[in-house]
């Protein structure tokens, strides 16, 4: 089994916090349940759709090959068997900006990630931001649950 | 007798006669009595054959009529390169190039020779080494072509690729005139890529323009490397990128990269073929969407066509807010308006005008040009082109009536915005009737309510833009046109929606053409919204008859607007280029005119290339975003970050080193002292501190989360700690060593190159602006009541150093200003007051033979003006008074509020003249400045925050700088005007040098124009480094340049001439208006450097030379 980045189970808060803005694409506030993280997500509700009070696991990885070889980056078609098999939503995309956010003492680290100008944004503890790199290939993985 | 008189007569008759034939031989245009000038039209003369705009000097000498040039009409092709330019078979079978044969060419020259004239690829003429020329029109040019040989002369028809110049009149800047290379194309147009417009100036509703065919290879390497558009991507006049893609190309590159377009395989990989024409190799990425579907999203084919495959290099970083940011959040903006491109990958943001449009200094384009070549920007743009042409014929996109049609939401907020500005506007009219309206400082009660209204009305234009931009569905065409920056604005999509708004004529709401009222359909004195040219409807509800006529006013204003400024700012354009024309930077670093008198010393104080400045405020370097691109483009991955410390030595070494070596000369010594001594305008700090202080600015804040989490946190957390802090904002020694060479060494490549004709190109900075601006604009600086003049009769009196100008304005500083009370009392003191505005009465009382007038002060008045008036100071300030004659015993003072004066005369006379002095007298200046007309107090620190501490500045409309500056409160060392000339007198012609920067700085500004401060640098140099301020007139120029020549082509054509003969002057040919008169390559630039050789000096001979040696 291939080693995970992250993985934990989330709440839908809230849909398009900022008011609606594209047709096909929401952007969701989500909560987990195990590290408290506070994640806005971009998610195309056309082919999957959300609602609030949806409840679903989101797993962050660097690849999608079962035997834990790096990413290529490039397309690479087939039926191969992957991590993908088992979830019903996956994003690939570029982790590129890590950042820091101090509110009364406490200090939360924020990771970016472009899902190719899908975002996510995921704020949480800083130890949990030291698992990734910058500019790291990055797979997100969503099944509801 | 009466016979030898007669014959007199008709001698000195004839005498005179001649006379008047041979000044009007010479002069058509002299005056002649009446008795001889004839009826027939008089020959024109030989002043009329030189001067004007068509007379020999101006029509046949500085211009000449050329061969080798074609003209038509234009039209738009995507599918060509920038650099292209479609010719018509037609035109390129009569422009010919003549090529030499060759080994190379020999074989295609032959098959064009076979061709002859008539079938395209031919060639018209042979000519022979030894000059004889073969016409190819005859059948017997098979056997021309057979006998060709190398160094023959052919006389091709154009072909693919060869150099030509492209133009389009008006040639304002540089930039009017490129050179391209054609590209030969059926049908009758001349074709080429949009993105090239804006440097032209054209658009294709019928424009028409030259082409001309340079016929050496020396001017075609020079076209190429000086003119190609290539390397003309920026403007001079600010670096700002002036060819980028524009309309269509905007549309659809922010069409393609929204946040919702998703693309399966085929689609994407069409998309991806269109911007190569399927030529390039691509590698395709991992579609974004991997699961359940496949899909790739627009943003990805823009990191495509930013970098199509692995082995192209190009790494692109930038940020960009674009126009609907909304002001937070960066990246995570809403509407998705943060526009990042990380590694050339588009992280973020929809692309818009200010990613990849013109008149933007960080722009996708900028980036390439600046970190990499020309030749990766042109790409770009060619690829951008294709794809979006191609992209957007298969998405389609047109505008219909059903995009113009207001929603039920819409109307019902137009409505109440509409109601509730009505309601404003009446509630301050009826204050206005009562007379209970707050007045505005420097205001009247008229003006006030005319301020009121006027920004109530404005406001609901404003308020109904907002709403259409909020309430329109997002596909609306106009809409995503106006957001995406190619064409309109809110304001146009408000016009057409909701409502058109406030006409104006003159910054005026509609006059009153009728009496008291603008048309007869409104009562009289009516001050009401409707009444004064406000329009209600939109375009698409249509216009009242009342409203229709306002508009039209409004339209007229602007039509004569553009017709009169065209002529404006065509004459202030050659007026700057014939003053300017021949400064160019010498090899010594010096600015130098003509005649080799030095101008500048060093060019802008700091010897940079205005077209290559890369930060917006004209600094040579945008060290934010290098410092982000070294960042990104240098992964840490192993590396440490360094610490305060060490990075302290990194910087110490790399920067002593490097700068030791490059700017150390002598040279950069004394830029550096020049610019220090100079104190240039705030920015310009010498640039090793500049970079350093950036460095230190920037990494304390690397270190804050490190330290804060260091004393929480016990050991065995530090690792981790650390990394995330050197992820977030951590530099290694290599970023660091890399982002401080990029500095350095891109800094010293944009010193401004020797022979550069920098004046020329400032001539062109500030005449071109000229022609954007809207003739008339009246701008408020900060008061509502005071309205300085700007825009082109602004440029205009500044650069003609006018004795008299329109709106002088001192601006003052207060010793203490802070504190209202003596900012009102230093205001009355420069303030003209007149006697009558302080007096509560003047009387007259008349007896028999003497009468008096009593003049009671209104003491409360002067109190509460906190003057410092009474009988006293009245009584002198009378005296003082000018063709008052009063003796001193005529005025008594009664007591410290009254006054009396006595007069004397005949009874006959006394009555009018007492009532003649009762008119002085009140007239008479008891306080302040004679040539000031008012003063107004500003607080600066109002604007922004009430509670802050006040600031108090006096604004003075008038003259008078230096009684000003003398008054008793005012602080003289920071107090100034905006009259040139004035300052000039008051403060010296340094003050005067700065004066003229400051004020062109500001009016352009004020306009929204940006211009190097360099050009205007220059422009305030050459006007005053005679010692007195030149204007840029026939005066000032006359003043500035010696030769005959220049000065005859310029202006009064025929004095200069006469002048000249009569004192035999000499003209050496140096300028660049006589090299052009004479034929003889302009000293300036590629001219500039002349090979010598010594020869040895002759030995002269006496005698004859031998026959037979």
């Amino acid at each position: 089994m291939v080693e995970t980045l992250f993985e934990d189970i989330f709440r839908v808060d809230e849909l398009d916090p900022d008011g609606k803005k594209f047709d096909r694409v929401s952007r969701i506030s989500a909560r987990s349940e195990q590290f408290d993280m506070l994640m806005f997500l971009d998610i195309n509700t056309e082919i999957y759709p959300m609602r609030t009070g949806d409840k679903f696991m989101m797993v962050l990885a660097s690849t999608l090959n079962l035997d834990g070889t790096p990413d290529s980056g490039y397309f690479a078609p087939g039926n191969k068997k992957s991590l993908a098999d088992k979830f019903d939503y996956v994003m690939q995309g570029k982790l590129y900006r890590i950042s820091e956010e101090s509110r009364e003492k406490q200090v939360k680290a924020d990771i970016f990630v472009s899902f190719g100008g899908l975002l996510m944004q995921l704020k949480g503890d800083p130890s949990i931001a030291a698992r990734f790199e910058l500019d790291q290939k990055l797979f997100i993985l969503i099944r509801k649950v | 007798m009466s016979d030898q008189s007669s014959q007199s007569q008709s001698l000195t008759n004839n005498w005179d006669s001649l006379q008047v034939e041979v000044a009007q031989y010479i002069n058509s245009d002299v005056r002649v009595p009446l008795q001889y000038s004839e009826n027939t039209k008089p020959l024109s003369g030989f002043v009329q054959r030189l001067k004007g705009k068509h007379g020999r000097f101006r029509g046949n000498l500085s211009g000449k009529r050329v061969e080798f040039t074609g003209r038509t009409v234009i039209s738009p092709d995507p599918n060509l390169k920038i650099n292209e330019v479609a010719v018509p078979i037609l035109m390129a079978q009569i422009l010919s190039y003549p090529e030499r044969v060759s080994h190379h060419n020999i074989e295609r020259l032959r098959q064009c020779v076979r061709n002859g004239p008539t079938k395209y690829p031919g060639a018209k003429f042979i000519k022979h080494p030894d000059g004889t020329e073969i016409s190819l029109t005859s059948k017997v040019r098979h056997r021309h072509a057979d006998d060709l040989k190398y160094g023959y002369i052919v006389c091709r028809h154009l072909q693919d690729g060869d150099i030509i110049l492209f133009n389009r009149q008006p040639s304002l800047h540089r930039m009017s005139i490129m050179s391209h290379r054609a590209r030969i194309m059926p049908w009758r147009t001349l074709r080429f890529n949009e993105s090239v417009c804006n440097p032209y100036n054209a658009d294709f509703d019928g424009d028409e323009m030259n082409m001309h065919v340079p016929q050496t290879e020396e001017a075609r390497t020079e076209a190429l490397m000086l003119m190609g558009v290539q390397n003309n991507l920026c403007t001079p006049k600010n670096g700002e990128i002036l060819v980028a893609s524009t309309q269509d190309f905007l549309t659809s590159s922010y069409l393609i990269t929204r946040k919702d377009t998703f693309y399966d395989r085929a689609s994407f990989s069409l998309i991806c073929s269109y911007m190569g024409d399927a030529m390039d190799p691509i590698d395709l990425p991992t579609p974004a969407l991997v699961k359940p579907v496949e899909l790739w999203t627009g943003k990805q084919l823009f990191s495509i066509l930013l970098r199509p495959h692995a082995k192209m290099r190009v790494y692109v970083n930038l940020t960009v807010a674009e126009k609907n940011y909304g002001k937070s959040g960066e990246t995570m903006c809403p509407k998705d308006g943060f526009v990042y491109i990380r590694n050339s990958e588009l992280i973020s943001g929809q692309l818009g005008k200010a990613t990849l449009g013109n008149g933007s200094k960080d722009g996708l384009y900028s980036v390439l040009l600046r970190d990499y070549s020309a030749h990766a920007a042109a790409t770009c743009m060619n690829r951008l082109a294709k794809l979006s042409a191609r992209w957007i014929g298969n998405h389609g996109f047109s505008i219909g009536i059903n995009d113009v049609q207001p929603g039920i939401v819409l109307n019902k907020e137009k409505k109440v915005t509409i109601d509730k500005g009505y309601g404003q506007c009446i509630d301050y009219i009826g204050s206005y009737k009562s007379g209970s309206l707050d007045l505005l400082p420097g205001c009247n009660n008229a003006e006030t309510l005319e301020a009121n209204i006027t920004g109530t009305l404005n406001n609901i234009r404003e308020r109904t833009a907002n709403v259409c931009m909020n309430n329109l569905h997002w596909r609306n065409s106009p809409l995503i046109m106006s957001q995406c920056g190619s064409k309109g604005s809110p304001i146009n999509i408000a016009q057409m929606v909701a409502c058109v708004g406030q006409q104006s004529v003159g910054g005026r709401r509609a006059p009153n053409g009728f009496v008291d009222r603008t048309l007869p359909h409104f009562e009289r004195e009516a001050k009401d919204p409707d009444a004064k040219g406000f329009v209600q409807n939109s375009f698409y509800t249509g216009l009242s008859a009342t409203e229709f006529f306002f508009h039209t006013m409004g339209g007229r204003e602007g039509l004569v607007d553009t017709a009169v400024k065209t002529a404006d700012t065509g004459y202030m354009a050659r007026r700057l280029m014939k003053a300017l024309e021949d400064l160019s930077v010498h090899y010594d670093g010096t600015v130098r005119n003509a005649s080799v008198c030095i101008v500048q010393f060093v060019y802008g104080g700091d010897a940079m290339d205005p077209g290559q400045m890369e930060e917006k405020s004209g600094l040579p370097l945008n060290f934010e975003r290098l410092f982000m691109k070294a960042k990104a483009t240098c992964p840490a991955v192993e590396q440490k970050s360094l610490s305060i410390e060490e990075i302290d030595k990194t910087m110490d070494e790399i920067i002593g080193d490097r700068l030791s070596e490059s700017t150390g000369t002598p040279e950069g010594e004394s830029s550096q002292a020049f610019s220090a001594s100079s104190n240039k305008e705030g920015g310009m700090e010498t640039f090793d501190n500049s970079l350093r202080k950036f460095i230190q600015k920037k990494y304390p804040n690397s270190d804050l989360m490190l330290k804060l989490n260091g004393k929480e946190h016990p050991d065995e957390d530090k690792g981790y700690l650390e990394k995330i802090a050197s992820n977030i904002c951590g530099v290694t020694r290599q970023q660091l060593m890399v982002f401080l060479e990029t500095c350095i060494s891109r800094y010293s490549l944009k010193k401004i190159e020797g022979g550069t004709a920098i004046g020329a190109i400032g001539a062109h900075s500030i005449g071109e602006p000229g022609t954007q601006m809207t003739l008339k604009t009246f701008h408020f600086a900060g008061v509502a009541s005071m309205n300085v003049t700007l825009g082109v009769p602004r440029i205009k009196e500044i650069i003609n150093a006018a004795k008299k100008i329109n709106t002088p304005i001192i601006t003052t500083a207060l010793q203490s200003d802070n504190n209202e009370i003596i900012a009102k009392i230093v205001k009355g003191r420069i303030e003209k007051t007149l006697l009558e505005q302080v007096a509560k009465s003047i009387k007259t009382s008349q007896a028999s033979r003497s009468a008096s007038i009593v003049i009671t002060l209104d003491m409360t008045k002067i109190q509460g003006a906190h003057l410092s008036v009474d009988a006293y100071t009245v009584k002198e300030s009378i005296l003082k008074t000018k063709r008052m004659k009063l003796k001193e015993q005529q005025v008594k003072v009664l007591d410290h509020r009254k006054l009396e004066i006595v007069m004397h005369a005949d009874k006959k006379k006394l009555q009018f003249e007492l009532h003649g002095l009762k008119n002085k007298i009140s007239k008479v200046v008891v306080k302040g400045i004679d040539t000031v007309e008012r003063a107004i107090i500003l607080n600066e620190a109002k604007e922004k925050d009430p509670s802050a501490n006040k600031k108090m500045k006096l604004l003075v409309e008038g003259t008078g700088l230096l009684s000003v500056m003398g008054i008793e409160g005012v602080e003289g060392r920071k107090t100034t005007s905006n009259h040139i000339i004035e300052v000039q007198h008051t403060l010296g012609i340094e003050a005067a040098r700065k004066k003229i920067i400051d004020e062109i700085q500001y009016t352009m500004s004020s306009h929204g124009m940006t211009i190097d401060i360099r050009h205007m640098m220059l422009l305030a140099d050459l006007m005053t480094f005679k010692g007195e301020v030149l204007g840029i007139t026939r005066y000032g120029v006359q003043k500035m340049k010696d030769s005959v020549l220049m000065l005859a082509s310029f202006e009064r054509t025929s004095d200069h001439l006469f002048n000249a003969s009569a004192h035999g002057k000499v003209d050496k040919i140096e300028g660049v208006s006589e090299c052009i008169i004479m034929g003889i390559p302009v000293q300036i630039g590629t001219g500039m450097l002349k090979v010598r050789q010594s020869v040895k000096p002759i030995e002269l001979t006496y005698g004859p030379d031998p026959i037979i040696s």
